[in-house]
């Protein structure tokens, strides 16, 4: 039903439509929601409980978010008491190995004087994700998942995350040293010709596994990598993790997927009010933004290497119109050209026979530099 | 045709020959009484009918017995020595004169000339001539002497095809008594006695007049020239020439003329769009045929071509409407009181009739559009029988592939194509047999990996029957069909195949009867028998390994019997009441969810399963409708009046967007999404200005509706087997008023049509999950308070006619982002109380030219073209808005569809 969208949208194309920015004069509605957000792990690994509010939608991207400071714990049925620590910026820690049977609530109370309570949650131990593998299409690469559903666990939550490594346009290893006045090799720690980036993606894919033969989710379309992207340019990775939801907490997801998806086309639903599973004490008809569920986080890491998906060429819009100027820079004028470190050298060039280059051949910084949009520290799970 | 005129004449001849046979004696005593006491006499004994002065006869007494005397000894006798004397004309007319005689004779040779001008080969235009001098005596005055009035029927043909006019008026002009012939071509208006000059005028043709003097109730034929001679076109509207006497309220009527004069999106004749010109008629967008009318929904719309239902009136993706513009005769939109044979739907009555073939030649028409093309073709087969056909075609591809290297349509493709046939047969006089049918079918897909598909087919077999002069009635079987599908292929593992269907089958018997002027019965009995399949999903190829799921088959059978009567209680004061009574029972087999009761209908409460047995009843919904309204003139120039109507529907839209999709799915009233109830109570008043040529009028209204369907936040439509967990019952409420300024005559035509109006819905108080926006009453998403239509059409000269069209109406409601916050690893949306923003108001103005060819009669074809202007402003009207998240920084954006202005051009020729 996705694809709706798309059409809907290749038909405003069709008959000469048109998208201009929009900036309604919205009521300065004093909405201070609280937002809960957290899949606890009760196996005792380490997980996060976020608490935000939610700012106005004209808020622009460098402001600084208050959090409300709180106490938060979970409480089992039979009255055991699990308190979430505090890390600050709104993030509390839970780490429990709880008893999967059980059922538990979550409480919150705010220094503001409100509190809150989740419906009764019960855990669900996700099944171990059985296969991730990609496949070359005609539009790029797919990466895919498998797994399997079972009694307790049928609706799924996947997200992920992707890293990958890349080089800018024109490498370089020389940088010009302010000290000795001339251009020398950089160190391995200063090397800005490989970089990493990446992170979090805002997809959220869900499926419902007894749509299948056996519960037998076979090769989940996880995300498109198109074509000559340079996310496989040099290697990729990718970190999917694949929660199991409960009927109500799918509900939740697939609704916040829907607001962030197939909004403002001819065809798409109507927006939703979005909920969860947490309600004011004080004001029952308040609301309250957020799904805590409790269970296991199942995760697998795949990568791909560029060698895998030949033919692939990097086309990097940061990178158009970077080439390697042809003037020398002559080793009198380093200083002068290299010095602000807006110029990089790149090319020595060397005369019949010479030993040292007597000047350089140089790019603008952002040709050559990947740290610019990355970080050339290697992450610590990357493999070779 | 000719024998229509033979028929005339034969009667005139008639007429004559018994006037001159008979000699009618009379005997009796008249002892002082006055002439005029005297005449009535005479008048009411025989077929004599007298003429006078009233002063000239004032002082006349009259005192003589007659004993079997000639009336030429009595009135010698009566006019003695009074200085009065009198002639007789061969229809026993008495005209009376002080002084000379009136010469009343024709000529010897007059009747001799007239037979020689019967054998030219085009006559008509001599024999209108002489129709319009001569003087038809109708009916006899024996009939029903105590009547002051006589009813006067027959029927209008055209001269040169001899073919029944659907829609000429027929018109008397001291009263303005006025009746818009039927399809076919029948009128009956009740007239006072005496004489009167009828002036019949076809839709775009001369008026023509004829002289009558009504004695009592008769049959008065009119041969009348058609459209095509006419460089004066003149359209009139029948619904809205009438409006002041009509009894009907809230009724828009539009015909095919007007229609093609409006500007078009790419010049594509849309019947559909053309109603949105109306009062009371909204939409939510320009990408969908889906109209709303008076605040109701836009499945709420009985849209019927003859009696055929089409589901889904459009075709891609409701850009254009799926009827040729070339196969429709007019357009009805019944909105106010909506009439007691018409059921099933709560909002409005959408008629689109049909149009049938000629009977004299055959021939065409058709047209080339930047979009599509169409040509029709129709003409008799044999004396009695005549069809026409027509097909439209899109060549739409054209337009992908130009875009395909910026808008990545590899692969694009729209087609979509109608056809509809109607045939009609003629058994004799009082039987006669129409066949209507109708396809459309509509696929495209934006990428290869997913088609979709659309189709109507519609066929209905009417049979008349005329019992007698006083009783008609009319038998229709038909079938209508809908499907959608739509086929994924991306994944030869995940290929599907979806496929929804809705089937009926109807059977209707429509009667009227006519018992004498002042009662118009009409009743009969109609059934459906629904077969739907609410979704089924397959496994689409050999490799794929979806499951195949479907969900029960639903079928249901609804009856209506019905009972209406058109009541004039006096000159002034018609009423028409009347009721229909609908049975609906949903049919098994089924298996039917069993809630914990009182509770929210939800999984949790979910306590079993029933299981019912096929043909087993599983739920019956029964209940009354009633339609009531008045109409009280005022004088010859206006008229208020009331009305009230409830009304049910038992087939309800699946939609969860804001417009209508093609792949929204239709569903049957169970056992717990009960049949959609609502009234409608309205008042009118309506009022002709300046000599009749601006029409004035204005309805306020107010109706309540109950088990309205919404859904919950985040519902799903598409193959729910409990779509009762995700709808939510509420009930609704709407109210406005609308003026309507017309001008159906002159140079410059056109109207003016404004509406201010409310559409409410909320959360009813049944037990429910949720309670949209607290379970107060919010705008629904078709809720545009004010809305302004101008339509101004100016004849350059006889065969350059400009149009302009302006609209106007306040954006619709929308749910807006109003705030945000961090989420699974990004910004999401917070969105306001349903609908409680609106997007920014719609203004858009059009621009079109008509030119003619020359309109000489013997060439190939008539030709014309059509070219303007659509959204000549440029304006870039919002169609929706919308929120996304770029480089993580949330971004409003407001969707437009025709953002510039769109030139189109067509091309049409008639043969």
């Amino acid at each position: 039903m996705n694809r709706i969208v798309s059409l809907a949208a290749m038909i405003i194309l069709l008959i000469s439509g048109c998208r201009e920015p929009y900036n309604p004069e919205i009521e300065p509605a004093d909405l201070s929601v609280l937002v809960v957000e957290g899949y606890l792990d009760t196996e005792g690994l380490p997980s996060k409980l976020k608490l935000s509010y939610t700012r106005n939608i004209q808020t622009e991207n460098s402001f600084t978010p208050s959090y409300p400071d709180a106490i938060v714990s979970i409480r089992s049925e039979a009255g055991v008491d699990y308190p979430l620590t505090s890390l600050g910026d709104g993030e509390f820690e839970f780490a429990y190995d709880i008893p999967e049977e059980e059922n538990y609530r979550l409480y919150i109370s705010t220094t503001d004087g409100k509190s809150y309570t989740s419906e009764l949650i019960k855990p669900i131990l996700t099944p171990d994700i059985i296969d991730v593998g990609f496949v070359k299409n005609e539009l790029g690469a797919e990466v895919f998942l498998t797994t399997k559903g079972d009694e307790n666990a049928d609706d799924f939550l996947w997200t992920y995350e992707e890293t990958y490594a890349f080089r800018p346009k024109i490498p370089s290893s020389y940088k010009f040293d302010p000290e000795t006045m001339d251009v020398v090799i950089r160190n391995p720690d200063e090397r800005t010709d490989l970089c990493y980036r990446g992170g979090v993606s805002s997809d959220l894919i869900l499926e419902t596994s007894s749509k299948f033969e056996n519960q037998f989710v076979f090769r989940q379309a996880i995300t498109q990598i198109l074509q000559d992207d340079e996310k496989l340019s040099v290697r990729y990775s990718i970190l999917i993790s694949q929660k199991a939801l409960d009927k109500k907490a799918s509900e939740f997801w697939e609704i916040m997927r829907k607001n962030s998806n197939d909004l403002g086309s001819i065809f798409s639903p109507l927006p939703s009010n979005i909920g969860g599973n947490i309600k004011n004490d004080q004001d029952p008809d308040a609301p309250v933004v957020g799904f805590v569920s409790l269970g296991t986080i199942k995760q697998r890491r795949l990568f791909i290497n560029v060698r895998e998906v030949i033919p692939w060429r990097a086309v990097e819009p940061a990178y158009y119109s970077c080439f390697v100027e042809p003037d020398t820079i002559m080793r009198a004028d380093y200083a002068q050209s290299f010095a602000s470190e807006n110029f990089v050298p790149v090319v020595p060039i060397f005369p019949d026979g010479a030993i040292s280059p007597i000047g350089y051949q140089g790019t603008p910084r952002r040709c050559s530099d990947c740290t610019l949009r990355g970080t050339n520290v290697k992450p610590d799970f990357w493999e070779d | 045709m000719k024998k229509a005129l033979l028929l005339i004449l034969v009667s005139c001849f008639f007429g004559q020959l018994k006037a001159q046979t008979t000699t009618q004696k009379f005997s009796g005593m008249y002892l002082g009484v006055s002439f005029e006491r005297f005449a009535e006499r005479i008048e009411s004994e025989s077929d004599y009918s007298f003429f006078y002065k009233k002063e000239d006869v004032e002082n006349l007494q009259v005192n003589l017995q007659a004993n079997n005397s000639d009336i030429v000894m009595i009135l010698n006798q009566v006019f003695a020595a009074t200085g009065l004397t009198y002639s007789i004309d061969s229809s026993n007319r008495i005209w009376i004169s002080k002084g000379d005689k009136i010469q009343v004779e024709f000529p010897k040779d007059y009747f001799i000339v007239q037979d020689r001008q019967d054998n030219l080969a085009n006559a008509g235009d001599s024999l209108s001539a002489f129709d319009k001098n001569k003087r038809f005596t109708i009916g006899k005055s024996s009939d029903n002497p105590q009547s002051k009035t006589a009813v006067l029927s027959g029927v209008v043909t055209s001269i040169e095809s001899g073919k029944p006019m659907n829609g000429a008026i027929v018109l008397e002009k001291v009263d303005y008594n006025q009746i818009a012939t039927d399809q076919n071509g029948k009128y009956q208006l009740t007239l006072p006695k005496g004489r009167h000059t009828i002036w019949v005028q076809n839709i775009g043709g001369f008026q023509e007049q004829r002289q009558i003097d009504l004695k009592g109730d008769g049959v008065f034929n009119m041969s009348i020239e058609e459209t095509i001679l006419s460089l004066d076109e003149v359209v009139v509207s029948s619904g809205a020439l009438s409006n002041v006497n009509k009894l009907d309220m809230g009724v828009q009527s539009i015909t095919i003329a007007e229609v093609k004069r409006l500007p078009a999106v790419l010049g594509e004749v849309d019947v559909l769009k053309g109603i949105l010109i109306m009062p009371g008629v909204n939409t939510v967008g320009e990408a969908t045929a889906g109209f709303n009318v008076r605040g109701g929904a836009a499945d709420q719309n009985l849209i019927l071509y003859g009696n055929s239902t089409i589901f889904n009136p459009t075709h891609a993706f409701g850009f254009f409407s799926a009827f040729n513009a070339d196969i429709v005769s007019g357009v009805e939109l019944y909105k106010g009181s909506i009439p007691v044979n018409y059921g099933g739907r709560l909002s409005s009555v959408l008629q689109v009739d049909p149009k049938f073939g000629r009977s004299e030649k055959i021939g065409g028409s058709g047209g080339i559009g930047i979009l599509t093309s169409r040509l029709s073709l129709d003409g008799p087969i044999g004396d009695k029988t005549n069809f026409i056909v027509g097909g439209r075609t899109t060549y739409s591809d054209w337009a992908l592939n130009l875009l395909d290297d910026e808008a990545d349509l590899n692969d694009s493709k729209i087609t979509f194509y109608d056809i509809n046939a109607n045939i009609q047969h003629t058994i004799n006089e009082k039987n006669s047999l129409e066949l209507t049918a109708y396809l459309s079918q509509d696929d495209f897909r934006f990428d290869p990996d997913t088609t979709y598909s659309y189709q109507n087919m519609n066929v209905a077999l009417g049979w008349k029957h005329f019992f007698n002069d006083e009783l008609e009635g009319k038998f229709t079987v038909g079938s209508d069909n809908y499907e959608f599908g739509i086929i994924g292929i991306e994944n030869p593992l995940n290929s599907f195949k979806f496929s929804f269907d809705v089937h009926q089958l109807f059977l209707r018997s429509d009667f009227e009867y006519r018992k004498n002027e002042n009662h118009i019965l009409t009743f009969g009995l109609h059934g459906i028998q629904y077969s739907l399949n609410p979704g089924l999903n397959q496994p689409y190829g050999a490799e794929s390994i979806v499951i195949e799921k479907e969900l029960d088959n639903e079928s249901a059978r609804e009856v209506s019997i019905y009972f209406g009567d058109e009541y004039t209680i006096s000159e002034n004061l018609s009423v028409s009441y009347g009721g229909r009574y609908m049975l609906y029972q949903l049919l098994g087999p089924m298996s039917v969810n069993q809630y914990v009761d009182g509770a929210p209908i939800t999984e949790s409460n979910l306590i079993g399963v029933e299981n019912f047995d096929k043909g087993s009843t599983v739920k019956t919904y029964h209940g009354p409708e009633f339609r009531v309204s008045a109409r009280y003139t005022l004088d010859n120039k206006s008229s208020i009046k009331g009305g009230f109507n409830t009304m049910r529907q038992n087939i309800h839209l699946l939609s969860n967007t804001s417009s209508i999709s093609p792949t929204d799915s239709w569903k049957l009233s169970d056992t717990y999404i009960r049949p959609q109830t609502g009234g409608q109570a309205s008042l009118g008043y309506y009022r002709n200005l300046a000599k009749n040529r601006l029409e004035f009028s204005t309805e306020v209204y107010y109706r309540y509706m109950a088990n309205l369907l919404d859904y919950r936040s985040g519902a799903n439509i598409i193959l729910n087997e409990n779509i009762e967990q995700d709808v939510l019952n509420s009930d609704g409420k709407a109210y406005g008023v609308e003026v309507l300024l017309k001008k159906s005559t002159g140079v410059l035509q056109g109207s003016l049509a404004y509406t201010y109006s409310r559409s409410l819905m909320k959360t009813s108080d049944d037990p429910s999950v949720e309670k949209i926006n607290n379970g107060d009453f919010y705008s629904s998403s078709y809720d545009q308070p004010h809305h302004l239509v101008l339509t101004a059409n100016y004849e350059l000269s006889k065969r350059v006619n400009t149009s302009l069209g302006v609209n106007y109406s306040t954006g619709r409601p929308i749910t807006l982002p109003i705030s945000k916050f961090d989420y699974a690893g990004s910004e999401r949306v917070y969105f306001s109380e349903r609908n409680a923003y609106r997007i920014p108001d719609y203004f858009r103005v059009d621009f079109s030219v008509n030119i003619e060819g020359s309109h000489k009669i013997k060439k190939l074809a008539h030709s014309s073209w059509s070219l303007g202007v659509y959204n000549l402003l440029g304006r870039s009207n919002p169609y929706s808005v919308y929120y996304t998240p770029v480089e993580g920084q949330l971004r409003g954006y407001q969707l437009s569809i025709f953002a510039q202005p769109i030139p189109f051009i067509t091309y049409n020729f008639r043969f």
